[in-house]
């Protein structure tokens, strides 16, 4: 059954990332590619958003390492489901090395819909966030804006002292349309991120 | 205690020398003794077990965004695996990082279903603009991993050593 079948208030996945953008703060964000960055960029451009523009299924291992590397920041994730299932492996990995500081949010809309709208199989039934429990990761399937709220509250505040352990939130959420990109310069995307988390490139030199 | 091989010991230093602190990996047989090497004599290098290659270079890509100099290292039939990563995430986004790869399919293998993606890595790497030098003996490994991960993070592009298996084997 379809999310919107279901009989819920159901979000559509640009007020979910909305949500997402408030809860997160200043911490940094890290988008999978397509309509997931699409609607970050709409939701709230801003430097802490790091857009992939490829690499499907690999937002949620870029959020890892970067959780590894910044104990002291809470990193968010915006992923989609098609892209997820690219990447179940993350899951496993997530729950060997328990970041306390990762939120993996999963828009959920049942399709591949930067391609198209083709049905995944989490239109047919497939269960991400019982796949997350399954890898020994918290997870939470949400179905309206409270209840997404309630499950990004869940991993704690923005800053890790605080954070219980991570954290998959599935989202259900309607397509959204997106009409706007965000920038198409990688280089820019990353030094921009890069500077605003407090990891600023400093030029190259010669190390003579 | 087995001994560890001096090409073993030489990739530790190489990389350390080069500020690596994060080592990303799938295992792979001649790698647990650089994990094993890391594990015993490098208290502050974290290790980082991947499902598969391409989740790897993931990881390695959102440390390097959080101010570390990341190393991955993987046998050579996964860079297969790893191929949108590298080429829709690592180099367009100048990303850069220690590749470390444990030659499969050439001289010395068994396995005919190792041979194909072993004897086409370079042309690969040559293909998407991934700088590469193979390890000419044991005693080179620790110079030409500095050197390389060196030339990665001083230019921002990732860069590979390929460890033959005539030099992690005998």
């Amino acid at each position: 059954m379809s999310a919107a079948a279901a009989g819920h208030d159901v979000v559509n996945r640009l007020e979910a990332t909305r949500v997402v953008v408030e809860v997160a703060g200043d911490a940094p964000i890290v988008a999978s590619l397509g309509h997931p960055a699409y609607d970050l960029f709409a939701a709230g451009d801003r430097p802490q958003n790091f857009y992939t523009w490829g690499s499907m299924g690999v937002a949620s291992s870029i959020g890892l390492g970067l959780a590894l590397a910044r104990r002291d920041v809470r990193v968010f994730v915006v992923d989609g489901d098609g892209a997820l299932l690219m990447n179940l492996g993350s899951l496993a990995t997530i729950g060997l090395t328990q970041p306390p500081n990762l939120a993996v949010v999963v828009m959920d809309n049942e399709a591949y819909a930067t391609t198209g709208g083709q049905p995944t199989p989490t239109a047919h039934g497939a269960d991400l966030a019982a796949a997350a429990r399954a890898m020994q990761v918290e997870a939470v399937a949400v179905r309206t804006e409270e209840e997404l709220r309630r499950g990004l509250a869940r991993g704690g505040t923005t800053r890790s002292a605080h954070n219980a352990g991570p954290i998959v939130i599935v989202a259900k959420v309607t397509e959204s349309s997106p009409r706007t990109w965000p920038p198409l310069d990688c280089v820019f995307i990353k030094q921009r991120f890069m500077t605003a988390i407090g990891n600023r490139e400093p030029a190259t030199y010669n190390p003579r | 205690m087995a001994q560890t091989p001096i090409w073993a010991s030489g990739v530790c230093s190489g990389l350390y020398a080069a500020g690596s602190r994060d080592v990303v990996y799938v295992p792979d047989n001649p790698l647990s003794h650089v994990v094993t090497e890391l594990g015993d004599r490098y208290a502050d290098v974290g290790l980082t077990l991947a499902t598969r290659e391409e989740e790897a270079f993931g990881i390695a890509a959102g440390l390097y965004l959080g101010g570390r100099r990341p190393t991955v290292m993987l046998q050579s039939s996964g860079l297969g695996n790893s191929l949108n990563a590298i080429t829709s995430l690592i180099l367009p986004y100048q990303i850069p990082m220690l590749i470390v790869v444990s030659m499969r399919g050439d001289a010395g293998e068994w396995n005919a279903a190792q041979v194909p993606m072993g004897r086409a890595v370079r042309s690969i790497l040559d293909a998407i603009g991934v700088p590469h030098m193979t390890i000419a003996s044991a005693d080179a490994a620790a110079d030409a991993v500095r050197l390389i991960a060196n030339t990665a993070f001083g230019t921002r592009q990732a860069g590979a050593c390929l460890l033959p298996r005539r030099v992690t084997t005998s």
